[in-house]
């Protein structure tokens, strides 16, 4: 069986090699699947990477107080018509809340930065002490700002890893003067490197500042939100108990609705999975729809191989071949094509992967492919399978005779 | 020793509603290393009578014993187990696999018979050495001359070493010096023990044979010896 085997993959290579152009084009479709639905897996591998390490900067047991809900589409005039929120809430809800661990409120705006000649366009924030408790990052030179610096409006700033790059390179930034919208601020720590959030925005290139001096230099009333930090594993009952918390500090009365919006990380993971369901569900599609007519295409150009080398399967037949080695030298030479189209379309994938791993880190996954493969020989054998069949049972006197 | 024994066979075909008998009760015995030809007028059942001993086709009724054992209850893979170990063809127009070397073509019925490659190498060598083409292992067949394809076909029916050559009109399509050449490599191999088996029109042919049975309308009319 082994002989025959290896007789019939001979056989097929040479009936494959011996029609290039027509077994590419007969291919082509179950390139295409192949390729589609392998870069597809490529991108969510690398969506998914970029997606956990952006995640992990946020954090997932905090709880983020604002005007607006992420992702509900509300209009700006909704939002602008709620209330703002304060620093005076910090203090609120540490007292009425019984999980909530810190509580940091944070403000952001744009600036620009500069070192002597070195300028840079960026975010800072303001924020408190406790900031650092509700961020995932560390860190990694010097240290954070203390709640007396904080309360003081001192002029330090803790930068992030893009901004002491830019300024400083290899010297120590430490106890080094930038100047933030022309004021002068003194570096007292960095912050570990983070990469693009979402593959987009960089977060190395930011200042953070003690509220105090924010507040004071730049602006008493601009946006502002809340990271609460919770015990992750009451994620739940936190949010329960920090919508009452809220709308007491608000007070509102029951039947009024709620002026603030209390957002979580898993919103984010809700936003992204239904983006990733429709990438996923595209790709399928596609490969499905091009394995099908790649399918049909293999099932068309193997009916003419039949018929083309009616009288071999007679001679084959008349020097001893059975009905079932006729039918694997059939099926075998379907699934040549299909395996020799897989591999193709794999090959082109890595070549995109490699392209696509350029924008943003992604790897083509191992087991897609070897499905990916698997399910070229499936489309090889299905196709193949009523060619071979007719093949295998034409008659050998019949056969001998056709011209 | 009886190598083929056809008892009564019939082979009835339906066209068009009408009933053709293409063989019409047939007995005949073959014996070990028997020359024999079969001769008649086209559609006198001749072809049939090869298909039917070369167990390519069955009988409608009637016994067929290859060897003693029953070919007309034999299911395909059996069939073609005989084809492949008992019976060489040698057909009029070669039938070579075109895209494959003399070696190959001789190749395939080992490949069928499971004989591991380098066995099969050195058997096709030898059967194309003893019909003289050794110097064409590697040609195709469109690089060979046609009484050459015909001997590449005749090497490939031997190199299973089968009990009986059927050669159908095996010098139909060459001229007279090649088609005296491959006669005189079947009257060899005859001479060295071979049975075989000539379908022929052609009298010159069929006088290579030592018996000569004539068919008329699916019907043995004849059944002659002669001496060469």
């Amino acid at each position: 069986m082994v002989l025959l085997f290896i007789e019939n993959f001979r056989i097929s290579l040479s009936a494959v090699f011996a029609n290039k152009l027509r077994s590419f084009l007969t291919a082509l479709g179950i390139v295409i699947g192949v390729l589609s639905v392998t870069l597809m897996g490529t991108l969510i591998s690398g969506l998914d990477r970029t997606f956990e390490s952006s995640m992990s900067w946020l954090g997932k047991d905090i709880l983020y107080v604002s005007r607006y809900e992420w992702f509900s589409g509300m209009e700006w005039w909704e939002v602008r018509n709620r209330p703002r929120m304060r620093t005076e809430y910090v203090d609120k809800i540490k007292e009425r809340s019984d999980y909530a661990l810190t509580v940091s409120p944070v403000m952001q705006r744009g600036a620009s930065l500069s070192f002597e000649d070195k300028k840079a366009r960026t975010e800072i924030f303001g924020t408190n002490e406790d900031y650092m408790e509700t961020i995932t990052t560390n860190i990694v030179q010097g240290r954070f700002f203390t709640r007396n610096e904080d309360r003081s409006g001192s002029r330090v700033t803790v930068i992030g890893d893009g901004i002491k790059e830019a300024f400083f390179g290899d010297k120590d930034p430490i106890g080094q003067y930038i100047k933030i919208d022309d004021i002068k601020f003194r570096v007292i720590g960095v912050l570990e490197e983070q990469g693009k959030f979402l593959g987009l925005m960089s977060v190395d290139k930011q200042a953070i500042l003690p509220l105090g001096a924010f507040k004071r230099i730049f602006s008493k009333r601009g946006w502002m939100r809340l990271s609460v930090k919770v015990p992750p594993d009451k994620m739940d009952e936190s949010l329960d108990e920090m919508y009452s918390v809220m709308r007491h500090i608000r007070g509102l009365r029951p039947d009024q609705e709620n002026d603030f919006a209390i957002n979580q990380t898993k919103l984010f993971e809700n936003q992204y999975n239904t983006l990733k369901m429709a990438i996923a569900g595209t790709g399928y599609a596609i490969t499905l729809l091009s394995l099908i007519v790649g399918g049909i295409g293999i099932m068309n150009i193997m009916f003419v191989s039949v018929k083309e080398r009616t009288r071999e399967i007679g001679v084959r037949k008349a020097i001893g071949a059975t009905k079932a080695m006729i039918m694997g030298q059939f099926l075998m030479e379907s699934v040549t094509i299909c395996s020799i189209a897989g591999f193709v379309g794999l090959f082109l994938a890595y070549i995109f992967s490699v392209f696509i791993n350029k924008i943003f880190p992604s790897t083509l996954p191992i087991t897609l492919s070897i499905y990916a493969i698997l399910m070229s020989m499936t489309v090889g054998i299905i196709s193949g399978f009523i060619p071979s069949y007719r093949a295998a049972n034409l008659d050998p006197i019949d056969s001998l005779r056709y011209e | 020793m009886i190598l083929i024994s056809l008892k009564n066979i019939y082979k009835i075909y339906n066209v068009g509603g009408e009933e053709v008998r293409a063989l019409d009760g047939i007995d005949l015995d073959i014996k070990n290393n028997e020359y024999l030809a079969i001769m008649g007028p086209s559609g006198s059942g001749k072809s049939t009578l090869m298909n039917m001993i070369g167990c390519l086709d069955t009988p409608t009724s009637g016994a067929y014993e290859f060897e003693g054992e029953m070919v007309q209850i034999m299911d395909d893979s059996q069939l073609a187990s005989i084809r492949n170990r008992k019976i060489g063809f040698v057909f009029q127009t070669f039938n070579l696999l075109p895209k494959a070397t003399a070696q190959h073509n001789v190749e395939i019925p080992l490949v069928y018979a499971n004989i591991q490659k380098s066995e099969r190498t050195t058997m096709a060598t030898n059967a194309l050495e003893s019909v003289g083409l050794l110097d064409r292992l590697h040609h195709k067949p469109n690089e060979l001359s046609g009484g050459q394809r015909q001997r590449v076909a005749i090497a490939r029916a031997l190199v299973n070493e089968p009990s009986i050559i059927l050669a159908d009109e095996p010098t139909g399509n060459l001229d007279s010096k090649s088609g005296s050449e491959i006669m005189q490599i079947l009257d060899d191999l005859h001479k060295i023990g071979n049975t075989i088996i000539l379908v022929t029109h052609e009298d010159d042919v069929a006088r290579h044979a030592h018996r000569i049975i004539r068919l008329f309308d699916g019907k043995i009319i004849e059944d002659s010896k002669q001496d060469s």
